[in-house]
């Protein structure tokens, strides 16, 4: 049983700490401090929340995404074929992203996220997992001013996003984690997302993930089952329905399930107790060893002492429930 | 009344209010001489909607800055404010916790609509920020559902309107920006939740709808308990009529049709102002049209924002006088 993140931490803390990235940024945009600046406090507040994590207790990480403005332009804005547009609502937060607008051939050109993970591994005691924004919700976050066709800018997608998976594959990623929330409210392009994930992930020796949030997984369970990755990610917050449907089903032996079990969008604490029921309930679905712990989602919705809180109680909360399943 | 002319919300502070409002948030400065600081900024304000020539005001929202934080504020036994949370590229905001049940403290916007309104003999509107936006951009620390949440905000809601009707108060604008969230789970949910904040009390309601996002709740929000319904429709080009076309507007409601940009420093010029005025009698008659700002002008500079009013009711004037209104 281990316990780790879906993605982006929060980039600043409160008083008394100062918000470092936050001042950096607004400097960097009035021209007042250079790209490398800017880029040396990125990397700073990124070995901070490293060492959050790490000092939570948490088995395996991410670099917190520091330099992600949001989970779509900080991919698209390093492949070809892609402008930039104004504010859109992410799913169903209070919270905005840039929206990417295709408006050429979407080509893969270098390595995106492999200094990043590189710098992570550096500065972390912990294994860190790779996470890359899928290719199906990419594009359905996207304005397709090109492909004019779902499917061709999927596929086309997969294909650059293949290119980059392999790369952090190269340079040592134990974990590849692919987000795909998009897919729970689209279950009828289930085969063409199914293909895309194929396309993502094959040929990959290390462990892999598809991690969805915020949805129910009601329409494409078991579907979701047979894809050919490690672990699949299921949000049990956001829809407690999704409680029922996992437990419908037997879970394959040939995979791993990543719970979330800790609210990931609100303040409120989870007791111990809470945490150790539901893994109770969750060991009963699929065996402890090929559990993961994890938020519902990304940690950017909260204050950022609240999401270490967080994840301290999650760590708590998991050795809790080992010591009571081994007790029986 | 045609063409009746207002505003959305909020202005732009003048700077000594900005810094006095820095001080005092640093310990540096008494409520008391803030309050002073505020008044004197409302009657800027009073007094600049008036030489414009807008039929009915508002206060403009000085004493306020998050929408939400201020009443969260107020409410210090049922809400407290949390941390920073960021809403998209630097931009960061406290959000509130709810931490216990939600209870009307006593008035909250009374005394500023009091004040602004005994400036001028012209209508002030009081404005408040609706139930489930209010839960929607708070923590829940406290209730099981959310539906709770937002049904207990609204009685709050009720009796701040209440408090405001009994003061003399006729226009009261409640403003969802978050209505569009989850339109499919919640939309019903917020529907009840403004029913129960404004039913059976004799004052005249409006909404803002804050712009983006019309076509998701178009034409369910006609449910919407209200007389007017504001729309921002210069921001996105008038866009938004064409859903019009397609199902027209409630012949019981008022539009409120946002006819200058917000996020724009650039000032329309009043024949652009009548050109986007026109687009909108094709489908709602003009004594059902109220012309306003897309959104609260507290983003542009005092100079903008007087003169975007300014267009705004030159472009007014140049329509009526066509129809033969002046």
């Amino acid at each position: 049983m281990l316990t780790t993140v879906v993605g982006h931490y929060p980039k600043i803390p409160n008083r008394p700490r100062p918000a470092r990235l936050r001042l950096a940024i607004a400097r960097y945009e009035r021209g007042e401090i250079s790209a490398q600046e800017l880029a040396r406090v990125q990397d700073e507040v990124t070995i901070e929340v490293i060492q959050e994590q790490v000092e939570a207790g948490v088995d395996v990480i991410t670099d917190g995404q520091i330099r992600w403005e949001d989970d779509q332009t900080y991919i698209a804005r390093r492949l070809t074929g892609f402008a930039i547009d104004g504010l859109v609502r992410y799913l169903d937060t209070n919270t905005y992203f840039r929206q990417p607008v295709v408006v050429g051939e979407v080509r893969w050109q270098g390595p995106i996220l492999v200094d990043d993970y590189r710098f992570a591994v550096q500065h972390s005691s912990r294994p860190v997992k790779a996470v890359i924004t899928g290719p199906y919700t990419l594009a359905l976050l996207s304005k397709d001013q090109h492909y004019g066709h779902r499917a061709r800018l999927v596929t086309a997608l997969a294909q650059a996003l293949a290119q980059e998976a392999k790369a952090l594959e190269e340079a040592g990623a134990p974990i590849i984690q692919l987000s795909e929330p998009m897919i729970l409210w689209h279950p009828e392009d289930w085969d063409l997302f199914a293909q895309a994930v194929a396309t993502v992930v094959e040929g990959l020796k290390c462990e892999t993930a598809l991690y969805t949030w915020f949805g129910s997984v009601e329409a494409l369970y078991p579907r979701l089952l047979t894809l050919p990755v490690t672990t699949i990610g299921i949000d049990l917050i956001s829809k407690p329905i999704n409680w029922q449907v996992i437990g419908q089903y037997p879970f394959p032996a040939d995979k791993k399930l990543a719970a979330g079990i800790v609210d990931g969008r609100n303040t409120r604490m989870e007791t111990v107790e809470e945490l150790v029921a539901a893994i109770r309930h969750l060991a009963r679905i699929c065996p402890p060893q090929r559990l993961y712990l994890n938020p519902s989602c990304g940690l950017e919705y909260l204050p950022r002492e609240v999401a270490q809180a967080k994840l301290r109680r999650l760590v708590e909360g998991a050795k809790a429930a080992q010591q009571a399943l081994e007790v029986g | 009344m045609a063409l009746t002319t207002s505003a959305v919300g909020s202005y732009p502070k003048p700077d000594y209010l900005v810094q006095a409002r820095n001080a005092y948030s640093r310990g540096k400065m008494t409520r008391q001489e803030l309050w002073e600081l505020e008044k004197k900024a409302t009657a800027l304000w009073i007094r600049l909607q008036e030489e414009v020539g807008l039929d009915v005001l508002v206060h403009g929202e000085m004493e306020r800055g998050d929408m939400v934080a201020y009443f969260a504020e107020l409410m210090p036994q049922s809400m407290k404010i949390g941390g920073l949370v960021r809403s998209y590229g630097n931009r960061y905001y406290h959000k509130p916790i709810i931490v216990d049940k939600l209870r009307w403290p006593g008035p909250m916007t009374v005394e500023m609509w009091q004040y602004a309104q005994s400036l001028t003999s012209r209508p002030v509107k009081g404005m408040l920020t609706g139930p489930y936006t209010m839960v929607e951009w708070s923590f829940d620390e406290y209730y099981p559902s959310r539906r709770e949440a937002v049904m207990d905000m609204a009685r709050v809601l009720r009796e701040e309107v209440k408090a405001l009707v009994e003061a003399g108060c006729r226009y009261i604008q409640i403003d969802e920006p978050a209505i569009h969230t989850r339109p499919e789970e919640d939309f019903d949910l917020a529907v009840e939740a403004f029913q129960l904040v404004v039913k059976d009390i004799d004052a005249i309601f409006h909404t803002h709808i804050c712009y983006g996002e019309v076509e998701k709740i178009y034409p369910h929000m006609l449910r919407l308990p209200v007389r007017q319904i504001h729309l921002a429709l210069k921001n996105t080009n008038f866009e938004y009529l064409k859903l019009l076309q397609q199902h027209p507007w409630d012949p019981e409601k008022e539009l409120g049709a946002g006819v200058v940009d917000v996020h724009v420093r650039r000032v329309e010029e009043p024949e652009e102002v009548a050109q986007g005025i026109r687009q909108v009698l094709k489908y709602v008659p003009p004594e059902r049209v109220w012309v306003l700002p897309d959104c609260g002008l507290k983003t542009r500079t005092i100079e903008e924002a007087q003169a975007k009013l300014k267009a705004m009711v030159d472009g007014v004037r140049l329509v009526k006088r066509e129809l033969g209104l002046l």
